[in-house]
Protein backbone atom coordinates (compact mmCIF):
# COMPACT_ATOMS: atom_id res chain seq x y z
CA UNK A 1 0.00 0.00 0.00
CA UNK A 2 0.94 3.54 -0.51
CA UNK A 3 -0.49 5.73 0.97
CA UNK A 4 -0.86 8.36 -2.04
CA UNK A 5 -2.53 5.24 -4.17
CA UNK A 6 -4.58 3.69 -0.88
CA UNK A 7 -8.38 2.63 -2.33
CA UNK A 8 -10.73 0.98 0.10
CA UNK A 9 -10.10 -2.71 -0.27
CA UNK A 10 -12.43 -5.70 1.64
CA UNK A 11 -10.03 -8.78 1.40
CA UNK A 12 -13.11 -10.80 2.61
CA UNK A 13 -16.26 -8.97 2.91
CA UNK A 14 -17.74 -7.98 6.72
CA UNK A 15 -20.61 -8.49 7.38
CA UNK A 16 -21.10 -4.91 7.40
CA UNK A 17 -18.09 -4.20 5.80
CA UNK A 18 -17.10 -0.26 6.14
CA UNK A 19 -19.63 2.41 4.60
CA UNK A 20 -18.59 4.16 1.52
CA UNK A 21 -17.26 7.47 1.39
CA UNK A 22 -19.88 10.04 3.02
CA UNK A 23 -20.46 13.70 2.07
CA UNK A 24 -18.15 15.71 4.02
CA UNK A 25 -19.46 16.28 7.39
CA UNK A 26 -19.91 19.44 9.52
CA UNK A 27 -16.48 20.04 10.27
CA UNK A 28 -14.93 21.42 13.48
CA UNK A 29 -14.02 24.55 13.77
CA UNK A 30 -10.00 23.40 13.13
CA UNK A 31 -10.64 21.18 10.44
CA UNK A 32 -12.27 23.31 8.69
CA UNK A 33 -9.80 26.39 9.17
CA UNK A 34 -7.43 23.86 7.54
CA UNK A 35 -9.08 23.06 4.95
CA UNK A 36 -10.17 26.70 4.21
CA UNK A 37 -5.93 27.69 4.33
CA UNK A 38 -4.83 24.88 2.27
CA UNK A 39 -7.32 25.70 -0.79
CA UNK A 40 -6.25 28.77 -1.44
CA UNK A 41 -4.56 30.12 -4.57
CA UNK A 42 -0.48 28.87 -4.30
CA UNK A 43 0.64 32.24 -2.69
CA UNK A 44 -1.99 32.55 -0.15
CA UNK A 45 -1.60 28.78 1.14
CA UNK A 46 1.90 28.88 2.32
CA UNK A 47 1.84 29.98 5.51
CA UNK A 48 -0.08 26.91 6.10
CA UNK A 49 1.59 24.17 4.26
CA UNK A 50 4.23 25.52 6.46
CA UNK A 51 2.16 24.93 9.17
CA UNK A 52 1.02 21.57 8.25
CA UNK A 53 4.69 20.79 7.23
CA UNK A 54 5.42 21.19 11.27
CA UNK A 55 2.84 19.40 12.11
CA UNK A 56 3.83 16.06 9.87
CA UNK A 57 7.40 16.57 10.88
CA UNK A 58 6.38 16.37 14.79
CA UNK A 59 3.83 13.21 14.25
CA UNK A 60 7.36 11.97 12.11
CA UNK A 61 10.08 12.88 15.24
CA UNK A 62 7.09 10.56 17.61
CA UNK A 63 7.37 7.86 15.10
CA UNK A 64 10.92 7.77 15.27
CA UNK A 65 11.11 7.95 18.74
CA UNK A 66 9.11 5.43 19.46
CA UNK A 67 10.94 3.20 17.37
CA UNK A 68 14.69 4.35 18.65
CA UNK A 69 15.41 1.94 21.01
CA UNK A 70 14.97 -1.14 18.36
CA UNK A 71 17.35 0.79 16.34
CA UNK A 72 20.77 1.51 18.07
CA UNK A 73 23.03 1.48 14.77
CA UNK A 74 21.63 4.17 13.81
CA UNK A 75 22.79 7.77 14.67
CA UNK A 76 20.69 10.70 15.01
CA UNK A 77 21.47 12.85 11.81
CA UNK A 78 20.63 9.50 10.07
CA UNK A 79 17.21 9.27 11.88
CA UNK A 80 16.65 13.06 12.03
CA UNK A 81 17.11 12.99 8.07
CA UNK A 82 14.26 9.63 7.77
CA UNK A 83 11.64 11.80 10.02
CA UNK A 84 11.93 14.90 7.93
CA UNK A 85 11.73 12.82 4.34
CA UNK A 86 8.72 11.32 6.30
CA UNK A 87 7.26 14.58 6.52
CA UNK A 88 8.18 15.77 3.19
CA UNK A 89 6.42 12.61 1.32
CA UNK A 90 3.40 12.70 4.00
CA UNK A 91 2.80 16.43 2.97
CA UNK A 92 2.76 15.76 -0.82
CA UNK A 93 0.55 12.37 -0.29
CA UNK A 94 -1.90 15.17 2.17
CA UNK A 95 -1.95 17.76 -0.26
CA UNK A 96 -2.77 15.20 -3.26
CA UNK A 97 -5.89 13.88 -1.21
CA UNK A 98 -7.19 16.58 0.34
CA UNK A 99 -10.52 16.20 -1.22
CA UNK A 100 -10.44 12.80 0.81
CA UNK A 101 -10.66 14.23 3.93
CA UNK A 102 -14.51 13.60 5.05
CA UNK A 103 -14.33 15.01 8.48
CA UNK A 104 -14.25 11.31 9.89
CA UNK A 105 -11.67 13.03 12.13
CA UNK A 106 -10.38 15.61 12.78
CA UNK A 107 -7.84 17.13 10.17
CA UNK A 108 -4.64 16.54 12.43
CA UNK A 109 -5.44 13.09 13.13
CA UNK A 110 -6.36 12.48 9.50
CA UNK A 111 -2.90 14.06 8.65
CA UNK A 112 -0.73 12.59 11.46
CA UNK A 113 -1.60 8.73 9.95
CA UNK A 114 0.43 9.46 6.56
CA UNK A 115 3.62 11.13 8.51
CA UNK A 116 3.43 8.09 10.91
CA UNK A 117 2.70 5.64 8.10
CA UNK A 118 5.95 7.21 6.01
CA UNK A 119 8.37 6.84 9.07
CA UNK A 120 7.37 3.42 10.35
CA UNK A 121 8.08 2.40 6.62
CA UNK A 122 11.42 4.32 6.31
CA UNK A 123 12.36 2.73 9.36
CA UNK A 124 11.44 -0.79 8.34
CA UNK A 125 13.14 -0.87 5.39
CA UNK A 126 16.30 1.74 6.94
CA UNK A 127 16.02 -1.76 9.94
CA UNK A 128 16.12 -4.52 6.97
CA UNK A 129 18.41 -2.47 5.12
CA UNK A 130 20.82 -5.09 3.66
CA UNK A 131 19.70 -7.99 5.35
CA UNK A 132 19.03 -11.20 3.53
CA UNK A 133 15.20 -12.09 4.17
CA UNK A 134 14.57 -15.48 6.01
CA UNK A 135 12.58 -16.72 3.45
CA UNK A 136 13.36 -20.08 5.04
CA UNK A 137 13.45 -22.31 6.97
CA UNK A 138 10.19 -21.81 8.32
CA UNK A 139 10.55 -20.70 12.24
CA UNK A 140 8.23 -22.68 13.95
CA UNK A 141 9.51 -22.00 17.69
CA UNK A 142 6.57 -20.09 18.63
CA UNK A 143 4.91 -22.97 19.12
CA UNK A 144 7.63 -25.27 20.35
CA UNK A 145 6.93 -24.47 23.81
CA UNK A 146 5.29 -27.55 25.98
CA UNK A 147 1.64 -27.54 27.06
CA UNK A 148 0.60 -28.26 30.58
CA UNK A 149 -0.76 -31.25 30.00
CA UNK A 150 0.32 -34.32 28.10
CA UNK A 151 -3.31 -34.47 26.02
CA UNK A 152 -2.78 -30.92 25.53
CA UNK A 153 0.62 -30.87 24.02
CA UNK A 154 -0.27 -34.19 22.10
CA UNK A 155 -3.38 -31.90 20.50
CA UNK A 156 -0.43 -29.36 19.68
CA UNK A 157 1.57 -31.73 18.51
CA UNK A 158 -0.72 -32.35 16.13
CA UNK A 159 -1.93 -29.41 15.29
CA UNK A 160 1.22 -27.62 14.50
CA UNK A 161 2.18 -31.02 12.32
CA UNK A 162 -0.74 -30.64 9.99
CA UNK A 163 -0.02 -27.19 9.96
CA UNK A 164 3.80 -27.79 8.75
CA UNK A 165 2.03 -30.71 6.39
CA UNK A 166 -0.62 -28.16 5.23
CA UNK A 167 1.86 -25.18 4.68
CA UNK A 168 4.24 -27.67 2.53
CA UNK A 169 1.46 -29.43 0.53
CA UNK A 170 -1.67 -26.70 -0.09
CA UNK A 171 0.09 -23.71 -0.40
CA UNK A 172 1.25 -22.31 -3.80
CA UNK A 173 5.21 -21.26 -3.34
CA UNK A 174 4.10 -17.64 -3.63
CA UNK A 175 1.54 -17.93 -0.99
CA UNK A 176 4.01 -19.92 1.18
CA UNK A 177 6.71 -17.59 1.03
CA UNK A 178 4.75 -14.77 1.93
CA UNK A 179 3.37 -16.64 4.87
CA UNK A 180 6.89 -17.77 5.84
CA UNK A 181 8.69 -14.76 5.99
CA UNK A 182 5.91 -12.56 7.68
CA UNK A 183 3.60 -15.06 9.68
CA UNK A 184 6.56 -17.16 10.58
CA UNK A 185 9.99 -15.16 10.10
CA UNK A 186 8.75 -11.93 11.40
CA UNK A 187 9.67 -10.03 8.11
CA UNK A 188 7.98 -6.91 8.07
CA UNK A 189 4.95 -7.12 4.57
CA UNK A 190 6.02 -3.42 3.49
CA UNK A 191 9.86 -4.88 3.49
CA UNK A 192 8.85 -7.80 2.04
CA UNK A 193 6.84 -5.89 -0.72
CA UNK A 194 9.59 -3.95 -1.90
CA UNK A 195 11.51 -7.09 -1.90
CA UNK A 196 9.27 -8.53 -4.51
CA UNK A 197 8.34 -5.74 -6.50
CA UNK A 198 4.87 -5.52 -5.12
CA UNK A 199 2.44 -3.75 -2.38
CA UNK A 200 1.56 -4.42 1.04
CA UNK A 201 -2.20 -4.53 -0.03
CA UNK A 202 -1.34 -7.16 -2.63
CA UNK A 203 0.85 -8.93 -0.14
CA UNK A 204 -1.78 -9.08 2.82
CA UNK A 205 -4.09 -10.08 -0.06
CA UNK A 206 -1.78 -13.28 -0.53
CA UNK A 207 -1.60 -14.12 3.15
CA UNK A 208 -4.96 -14.08 3.82
CA UNK A 209 -5.55 -16.56 0.74
CA UNK A 210 -2.98 -18.46 2.65
CA UNK A 211 -3.76 -18.56 5.86
CA UNK A 212 -8.02 -19.31 4.86
CA UNK A 213 -6.18 -22.65 3.20
CA UNK A 214 -4.36 -24.11 6.18
CA UNK A 215 -7.91 -22.74 8.44
CA UNK A 216 -9.83 -25.34 5.73
CA UNK A 217 -6.99 -27.69 5.90
CA UNK A 218 -7.31 -27.84 9.39
CA UNK A 219 -10.97 -28.18 9.51
CA UNK A 220 -10.94 -30.65 7.16
CA UNK A 221 -9.18 -32.81 9.89
CA UNK A 222 -10.96 -32.00 12.55
CA UNK A 223 -8.71 -29.37 13.78
CA UNK A 224 -10.32 -26.33 13.67
CA UNK A 225 -9.35 -23.97 15.52
CA UNK A 226 -10.45 -20.36 16.36
CA UNK A 227 -7.49 -18.10 18.30
CA UNK A 228 -10.03 -15.55 18.60
CA UNK A 229 -12.33 -17.21 20.26
CA UNK A 230 -10.53 -20.20 22.15
CA UNK A 231 -9.49 -19.96 25.72
CA UNK A 232 -7.32 -21.08 27.81
CA UNK A 233 -4.62 -21.37 25.12
CA UNK B 1 -0.32 -22.25 32.86
CA UNK B 2 -0.04 -22.75 29.16
CA UNK B 3 2.02 -20.46 27.38
CA UNK B 4 0.04 -17.28 26.93
CA UNK B 5 1.18 -16.70 23.44
CA UNK B 6 0.28 -19.67 22.07
CA UNK B 7 -3.16 -17.79 21.03
CA UNK B 8 -1.37 -14.72 19.58
CA UNK B 9 0.98 -17.10 17.99
CA UNK B 10 -2.33 -19.00 16.38
CA UNK B 11 -3.32 -15.76 15.23
CA UNK B 12 -0.21 -14.20 13.91
CA UNK B 13 -0.05 -17.60 11.43
CA UNK B 14 -3.64 -18.42 11.14
CA UNK B 15 -5.25 -14.62 10.96
CA UNK B 16 -8.18 -13.43 12.83
CA UNK B 17 -10.47 -15.76 10.98
CA UNK B 18 -13.09 -13.47 10.62
CA UNK B 19 -14.13 -10.97 7.82
CA UNK B 20 -11.23 -8.36 7.63
CA UNK B 21 -10.78 -5.20 5.28
CA UNK B 22 -7.70 -5.08 3.71
CA UNK B 23 -4.38 -2.62 4.28
CA UNK B 24 -5.57 0.11 1.92
CA UNK B 25 -8.97 0.49 3.45
CA UNK B 26 -7.25 -0.15 7.26
CA UNK B 27 -5.40 3.22 6.15
CA UNK B 28 -8.05 4.93 4.86
CA UNK B 29 -10.43 4.50 8.20
CA UNK B 30 -7.78 3.96 10.79
CA UNK B 31 -8.40 8.14 11.47
CA UNK B 32 -11.80 7.55 12.02
CA UNK B 33 -11.05 4.34 13.93
CA UNK B 34 -8.88 5.92 16.44
CA UNK B 35 -11.08 9.09 17.43
CA UNK B 36 -14.15 6.87 18.20
CA UNK B 37 -11.76 4.20 20.66
CA UNK B 38 -10.42 7.68 22.55
CA UNK B 39 -14.19 8.95 22.41
CA UNK B 40 -15.26 5.76 23.93
CA UNK B 41 -17.27 4.73 21.41
CA UNK B 42 -17.85 1.07 20.00
CA UNK B 43 -15.20 1.56 17.47
CA UNK B 44 -14.90 -2.59 15.95
CA UNK B 45 -18.86 -1.49 14.80
CA UNK B 46 -17.95 1.90 13.46
CA UNK B 47 -15.80 0.35 11.30
CA UNK B 48 -16.44 -3.07 11.08
CA UNK B 49 -13.16 -5.53 10.52
CA UNK B 50 -10.69 -3.24 11.01
CA UNK B 51 -10.06 -4.71 14.40
CA UNK B 52 -9.68 -8.10 13.08
CA UNK B 53 -7.64 -6.35 10.52
CA UNK B 54 -4.79 -5.22 13.10
CA UNK B 55 -4.96 -8.73 14.37
CA UNK B 56 -3.52 -10.23 11.90
CA UNK B 57 -1.20 -7.34 10.00
CA UNK B 58 1.70 -6.68 12.25
CA UNK B 59 2.40 -3.69 10.20
CA UNK B 60 -1.18 -1.93 10.64
CA UNK B 61 -1.36 -2.78 13.71
CA UNK B 62 2.04 -1.05 14.69
CA UNK B 63 0.27 2.21 12.79
CA UNK B 64 -2.77 2.03 14.75
CA UNK B 65 -0.66 1.59 18.04
CA UNK B 66 1.16 5.27 17.08
CA UNK B 67 -1.49 6.98 16.23
CA UNK B 68 -3.46 6.47 18.91
CA UNK B 69 -0.26 7.01 20.87
CA UNK B 70 0.04 10.17 19.53
CA UNK B 71 -3.58 11.85 19.54
CA UNK B 72 -4.44 10.00 22.98
CA UNK B 73 -1.13 11.58 24.43
CA UNK B 74 -2.40 15.32 22.94
CA UNK B 75 -5.86 14.70 24.03
CA UNK B 76 -4.34 14.30 27.73
CA UNK B 77 -3.34 17.29 27.51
Amino acid sequence: MSAAAATVTVVETAAESPAPLRPVKSLDANSRRWLDELRRPETARQEAIERLHALLLRAAHFEVARRRPGLPHLRGNELEDIALEAADDALVSVLRRLDDFRGDSRFTTWAYKFALYEAAVKLRRREWQGRELPLEPEDWTLFSDTAPTPEREAELRELVGELKRAVGETLTPHQRTVLVAVALNGVPIDVLAERLDTTRGALYKTLHDARTKLRRHLAGRGLAIDPTTEEGT
Amino acid sequence: MERPDLKQSLTRLLGPGEPEVGCDACFDYLDRYVELELAGTDADAGVPGLRAHLAGCPACREEYESLRALVGGEQAL
